[in-house]
């Protein structure tokens, strides 16, 4: 069983990169980290800014193109996901290797499998990648780089997962853009619901902890920016007392939450592997 | 150089059918099926056995109950027109669209079986491979789908390019093949593993008379070899070439089947050209059935076969004089307009 899934995983691993995904990712990241390079080297040099101005600008630009990064991670993380079974069922490549030993199950399994390999390798890139430049430039390394890699690799792998449930029954084009604005949906409703706990209005609160749950990105995403503050930030922003900006949180995400968002990922890949398997060829 | 290879099973098609005894398998899978004892297989029970096979799409019926039975080691022509449901009745046997209704055993095991698919070739209508990999690529991938022995890959590789004609092209990406060859690849994919049961949803839509002509010694090689196949087909001068028996289908459903002696009946034309056709003549004629005159020529529309030379003797015998004798056998088709026109 193991054997097959790797089968397919490997098969997928090879098709990125023989279609070029993964040379078009590396040049691109390399681009935007460059650009964040040059940025970061001005921001920590300039002379309008006092250093304690400066230590603070820093995190708070690194948030952001950690945001930035995180997005990429995750329109990448849907793009490759949603044609993975949908296109081939329309070009008819899934008949043959459908009709042979394998179980519809091993196929959908071995799919995400690969497709998560490709986009640990290109979160745990894009982290460090950022992270080390931004350390060699201005001299500032948030305080647990690991798990910030790992929040912004479980928010993709989210996505994927996702993408791959409406694959089996979309065509690629509907799961991608479904994939991606359910995406969008989830974050704004996320900025929506710290609006709510900030001005106290309940209803807005609701629609952001429902959507936490239903669609756990944007959970995952606080969980990488609470990882991204340094304690120095978090002080100052405490005493203010307010919340509403949607780059800033005070707690990270609570073990149940997490233990939610692995329940989500079991029932999403079940639910695929389910819907595969009922999916005529 | 003595070849022993499981590709060699394959009738090589430009050596003509059944040159040389069969050679052993080297693919030890299939070799194990054949040495062991017992009924592992289902051996003793038909290759394909279906029984009130039923697929409803929406509204449409696609398969509409469908009972039938392929033998071991047939040839067996499914024909009928554009959208009978013969591709449906194939993908139900191979678990890739689940039936509404009825149920059907393929090599003794129930359809969609996974074990059972190791033992099963299968060229779809639509041959679609991976475009990014190369011809020698998509073969070894499905060497390791079928879970051959990794040391027999590229033997079992090398022929199946050899018999799809692809071996100067196995170096090539699939996305850049015509759509003969991707159709050749895909014979080369059923035939990978030396199965029991090979497939086809028409072998030949894309291919050139060569390859067409190929195909039909590859199909004869197989059932020299004992193995079964099952043909979907709208060329009924190949089914009637390489068919032991056949089945139309329309409409969803089965309207005859058959070997071809029995489906083209043992009831011809023929044509006899008489010297004088009397009062005397004619009664002899009406004797061997409803005929009727064409110029200078006699037509009889239903005549046994066997009774033609009584006919001659029965007219020499009566004074006639025959001048010529012309039986026209019913083609394959002639009796398939026939029973589309019948219902
Ligand atoms: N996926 C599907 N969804 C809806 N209807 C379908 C589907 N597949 C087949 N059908 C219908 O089932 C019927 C049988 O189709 P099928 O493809 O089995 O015909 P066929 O005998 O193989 O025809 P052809 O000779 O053209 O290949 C047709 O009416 C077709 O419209
Ligand atoms: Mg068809």
């Amino acid at each position: 069983m193991t054997f097959r899934i790797l089968t397919i995983a490997s098969l997928t691993i090879r098709e990125a990169a023989r279609r070029r995904l993964v040379a078009a990712l590396a040049a691109i990241t390399v681009v935007m980290v460059g650009l964040s390079a040059w940025g970061f080297e001005r921001l920590s040099h300039s002379h309008s800014l006092t250093s304690g101005e400066s230590n603070l600008a820093v995190p708070q630009a690194l948030i952001l193109f950690m945001f930035m990064f995180s997005f990429v991670v995750a329109l990448s993380a849907s793009a490759m996901a949603s044609p993975a079974v949908a296109s081939e069922v329309e070009s008819g490549v899934l008949l043959t290797v459908g009709a042979r030993p394998i179980r519809r199950s091993e196929i959908l399994v071995g799919k995400w499998l690969g497709l998560a390999v490709l986009l640990a390798g290109y979160a745990i890139a894009v982290s460090a990648l950022e992270m080390g430049v931004v350390d060699a430039v201005s001299g500032y390394l948030p305080p647990s780089p690991v798990l910030i890699t790992v929040f912004l690799f479980s928010e993709g792998l989210l996505l994927l997962t996702l993408a791959l449930l409406l694959s089996t029954r979309l065509s690629s084009l509907a799961a991608g853009v479904i994939g991606i604005a359910l995406f969008g949906a989830a974050w704004l409703a996320g900025v929506v619901g710290s609006l709510g706990s900030t001005f106290n209005i309940n209803a807005m609160r609701t629609i952001g902890s429902v959507s936490r749950y239903v669609l756990p990105t944007d959970g995952l995403w606080h969980g990488a920016i609470y990882h991204l503050e340094p304690t120095s930030m978090m002080a100052e922003r405490l005493s203010e007392g307010r919340n509403a900006d949607p780059f800033f949180v005070h707690t990270g995400p609570s073990w149940y939450y997490l233990l939610w968002v692995s329940a989500w990922f079991v029932i999403v890949l079940v639910g695929s592997v389910i819907s595969f398997e009922r999916r005529e060829l | 150089m003595s070849q022993t290879s499981s590709a060699d099973h394959f009738a090589r098609p430009f050596n003509g059918p059944g040159t040389g005894p069969p050679v052993p398998s080297s693919v030890p899978g299939g070799s194990e099926a054949e040495s062991s004892q017992g009924d592992p297989g289902g051996r003793g029970s038909p290759a394909i056995h279906a029984l009130g096979l039923h697929k409803r799409y929406g509204k449409t019926v696609a398969v509409a109950s469908l009972s039938m039975s392929v033998g071991r080691g047939e040839v067996f022509g499914f024909l009928g027109p554009n959208g009978a449901g013969k591709t449906t009745v194939v993908k139900m046997l191979l678990g890739l669209v689940r039936p509404s209704g009825g149920e059907a055993m393929v090599l003794g095991a129930p359809i969609g079986d996974r074990e059972t698919r190791r033992r099963i070739g299968y060229l779809p209508e639509l041959f679609r491979f991976q475009p990014w990999l190369n011809a020698a690529e998509v073969l070894a991938l499905h060497c390791r789908l079928l879970e051959l022995p990794k040391r027999s890959w590229d033997q079992a590789v090398a022929d199946s390019l050899r018999v799809s004609g692809l071996t100067d092209r196995s170096g090539d990406k699939v996305g850049g093949f015509s759509k003969g060859m991707q159709q050749r690849l895909g014979l080369g994919v059923a035939l990978l593993g030396d199965p029991e049961l090979v497939v086809l949803d028409e072998p030949t839509s894309a291919l050139d008379p060569v390859g067409r002509h190929d195909m039909r010694q590859i199909i004869r090689g197989l059932r020299t070899r004992g193995k079964t196949v099952f043909l979907n087909t709208h060329l009924l001068a190949e089914a009637e070439q390489v068919c032991d028996r056949v089945a139309v289908l329309d409409k969803g459903v089965a309207i005859a089947t058959g070997t071809l002696a029995e489906l083209l009946g043992q009831h011809g034309r023929v044509r006899v050209k008489l010297g004088t056709v009397d009062g005397s003549c004619t009664k002899i004629l009406s004797k061997f059935g409803a005929w009727q005159r064409d110029g200078d020529w006699i037509i009889l529309e239903r005549i046994e076969n066997d009774s033609i030379p009584d006919l001659v003797a029965a007219i020499i015998g009566g004074g006639g004089r025959v001048e010529a004798v012309i039986p026209e056998h019913q083609s394959l088709e002639d009796r398939f307009l026939e029973l589309l026109d019948e219902r």
